[in-house]
């Protein structure tokens, strides 16, 4: 146990350099180092590849790591160490028993690899927003993981933050002042947070007849889908009513899918594309070097040819101190050679993500 | 084969206009004869080649499965059985006086997880003294013209009655004609469909949203396991479980010859081999991708088992709380220590039917009643409703014509 330290810290040294431009990350063989790190230290993972007969000996590839399912999470202390952080999933109807938890051993690499996917996809121009986020504050819910990412693109990558989620949900009217001063002001603004929020945001424009005009640069970060909406919200819609709520154009709409089981986050490819000139590229969501996405047949768990649908199984390296392959219950396709599209989630699935961090509330 | 289409309101209108008017020259025929020419016309849909043959390819079926299920849906339209429904809700003597004449209209729209529905709709209304329109779901336009064409081929007066219709939901000025002058709308289908039409419905409106069902094994049942396993196989097999009546999760009581685990074991059997008489027909990737997220997810739940194969998903599960599957061909298996703590583990109003194999089920019937189930049945039944079933607890033709009374729980043997 004394030396799991060491890799993660060697990773998030790595993450960092590469964040910087440094060198590249060879994936496969940080892959192959963390299967053995997790075998060795995580019993519950151990226990379940040596049923499968998987053991680091007879593992080449990182394609042959064995993945465990979301639900995994609700049931087992899924860690390679005593945890700094444990983050629990959100999620209404099952109550919390049916929650899953993420045990985080090692806060650090989570924090390098959010703010190095958050700087490249959702700040590639260098900006430093004023950040607004529309979710709860730490201090209400820490072992929510968005809520943490938040917080440390606040500290780190802002011009100060602010949170507008209270105990009683939306704080809408203090939002709408907030916004209105800095549209005033011209200034660059970031406002991040579920999807359900903005589209909360939205009605209460629409019913004040408010029409913002955030300031150049100003941009949205919204996660989270359809989750916890009260109306239904098509992407193409939300991006109108970004425009015509906030002016913010489509293309400063990043979506984020993230989940608390991973210490990565993939975003949205629009901005991104855009300060690298490549305007006409699809849509997709992106993911940064340490974190690699199979589109699965749920039958055999093969690939499914590109472009195929399929059950997502996310590789992170970042997990490297819980279980970095994770077998989700979304369905997903690949976009191009380096993004996906999540087309939907499997029927029945249990209900959760942070599009659901407004229904509940914040916890006492 | 195509469906009728109605592409208007106007000729819907014309539709419905003819149907109530060939109702009116029914006044005085004895309710008898209606359920013979029901009868005869089932017998005669379940033959058609036709239906058959296109049938297995809109509703997403195997044609083995449709080949075995148009028979159970005919049978339920057995004269004898619709004299002695008749009889029973409309009073003795009933079958031979004309038919009631309080209800004009019946409107159906048929949700299409399973084929078929529209037989028992249309057969009801007829009892009822109704004119009927029948708005077939998606996946099974075709039953209700069949049906209609098999009944003009015996009875033209009976079939000038009854109005089949098709057209994709949402199309709402076809919908505002149904809804609106329909004396009755019965309305089958998902919450949010239901919760678009109720609100439009001009009378009074009977709503069957979704719902599943449980099987039930005594110990004394566990003395004949293979047969009883096999039957519980067939009731979930039948429809690829997509309905109402398909069992989602099996309760067995501990101590009897056999332990619930090894009956889980038997029944993952009796599935497998159901798929040589009736092979599972190919899904789409989200069926599939929720049949891999419930086996994974159940191989990691402490306390489960998780007994795969090509026949489908049992797994075994020491916690009794409900929790229905959802994939095809997949159920629990729970252990109870007696089948009398049953109805306290159902989720009230959302259980349709309890399959059983025990011997004297009597004594769960109130507790059973008061938990929503409406009806009881020997396990390899579950799939076989009689024309009688007191859909979400009514007696049917009592619940089409307004007469209110007890909420019902049958018991079939």
């Amino acid at each position: 146990m004394t030396d799991a330290l060491p890799l993660e810290a060697e990773l998030t040294a790595a993450i960092d350099a590469v964040a910087v431009g440094g060198a590249s990350l060879d994936f496969e063989t940080w892959a192959l180092r963390i299967f053995a790190h997790q075998f060795e230290r995580n019993e519950p993972y151990r226990t379940a590849c040596e049923r499968r007969g998987v053991t680091p000996a007879v593992v080449a590839r990182w394609e042959d790591v064995p993945p465990v399912p979301t639900a995994a999470f609700r049931h087992h202390e899924l860690t390679c160490g005593p945890p700094e952080v444990v983050f629990r999933t959100s999620g209404t109807t099952a109550g919390p028993a049916a929650r899953g938890a993420h045990l985080v051993p090692h806060l650090d690499l989570y924090r390098a690899s959010a703010l190095a996917a958050f700087r490249e996809f959702v700040l590639p121009d260098g900006a430093r927003p004023s950040c607004l986020f529309l979710v709860p504050a730490p201090v209400l819910r820490p072992d929510s993981s968005l809520v943490r990412m938040c917080a440390w693109v606040g500290e780190a990558l802002g011009a100060g933050h602010d949170w507008f989620v209270g105990e009683g949900g939306l704080e809408i009217e203090r939002l709408l002042q907030q916004l209105g001063e800095r549209a005033e002001r011209g200034e660059t603004v970031l406002v991040a947070g579920p999807t359900a929020a903005f589209a909360d945001l939205f009605d209460a424009c629409r019913a004040r007849g408010r029409a913002l005009r955030l300031g150049p640069g100003s941009r949205v970060m919204d996660t989270g889908g359809a989750k916890g909406l009260r109306r239904p919200l098509s992407r193409a819609g939300f991006f109108r009513e970004c425009w015509t709520h906030l002016g913010v154009a489509g293309y400063s709409c990043v979506n984020e899918y993230g989940m608390t089981e991973l210490c990565s986050q993939r975003y949205d490819s629009a901005l991104v594309d855009r300060f690298r000139g490549r305007n006409l590229a699809p849509r997709r969501l992106l993911a940064p070097p340490w974190l690699r996405t199979r589109v699965l047949d749920p039958d055999t768990l093969e690939p499914v040819p590109p472009g195929a649908t399929g059950l997502l199984c996310h590789h992170d390296l970042a997990n490297a101190g819980s279980v970095s392959v994770v077998l989700t219950e979304d369905l997903g396709r690949t976009v191009g050679d380096d993004g996906i599209e999540v087309v939907g989630r499997v029927a029945g699935a249990m209900p959760r993500g942070c599009g659901l961090l407004l229904a509940e509330g914040a916890p006492g | 084969m195509t469906p009728p289409a109605i592409e208007t309101s106007a000729e819907l209108r014309a539709r419905i206009d003819a149907a109530m008017r060939a109702r009116t020259r029914l006044a005085t025929r004895p309710l008898g004869e209606t359920a013979a020419a029901l009868a005869a016309a089932a017998t005669a849909w379940r033959a058609n080649a036709e239906l058959i043959s296109a049938l297995p390819a809109v509703a997403r079926l195997d044609p083995t499965m449709v080949a075995a299920t148009l028979p159970l849906v005919a049978e339920a339209l057995d004269a004898d059985a619709m004299a002695a429904l008749v009889e029973s809700e409309l009073g003795t003597g009933a079958i031979t006086r004309p038919a009631p004449t309080e209800v004009a209209l019946v409107a159906h729209v048929l949700a299409s997880n399973v084929p078929a529905l529209a037989l028992p709709a249309i057969a009801l209304a007829c009892l009822a003294g109704a004119a009927v329109v029948v708005k077939s779901g998606r996946d099974d336009p075709l039953s209700a013209p069949a049906f209609q064409h098999a009944l003009a081929a015996v009875d033209p007066d009976l079939a000038a009655t009854v109005v089949t219709a098709y057209w994709p939901g949402g199309a709402s000025e076809l919908e505002e004609v149904l809804l609106g002058r329909a004396d009755v709308a019965v309305l089958t289908g998902s919450e949010p469909a239901l919760a678009a039409l109720a609100g439009r419905v001009g009378g009074r409106v009977l709503t069957h949203g979704p719902r599943a069902s449980v099987a039930a094994v005594g110990r004394d049942g566990l003395e004949k396991a293979e047969r009883v396993a096999h039957a519980v196989a067939l009731d979930v097999a039948l429809y690829e479980q997509r309905g109402c009546l398909s069992p989602r999760a099996v309760y067995v009581e501990s101590g009897g010859r056999l332990a619930p685990r090894d009956f889980a074991e038997r029944l993952a059997a009796a599935l497998a081999g159901i798929t040589e008489r009736l092979p599972p027909v190919s899904t789409a990737v989200e069926e599939r991708a929720a049949t891999r997220v419930l086996r994974e997810g159940s191989e990691w739940t402490p306390g489960t088992t998780v007994l795969s194969g090509p026949g489908g998903t049992v797994v075994y599960d020491e916690d009794p709380s409900f929790r229905p599957t959802l994939p095809a061909r997949s159920v629990r298996v729970h252990p109870i220590a007696s089948l009398a703590a049953l109805p306290a583990l159902l989720p009230a109003g959302h259980i349709e039917c309890l399959g059983l194999a025990a011997r004297d089920p009597c004594d769960l019937v109130p507790a059973l009643r008061e938990r929503g189930v409406s009806r009881l049945c020997p396990v390899g039944r579950m799939q076989r409703p009689p024309l009688a079933w007191p859909r979400g607890q009514h007696a049917p033709l009592a619940a089409l014509l307004g007469h209110s009374g007890a909420l019902r729980c049958t018991v079939e043997t």
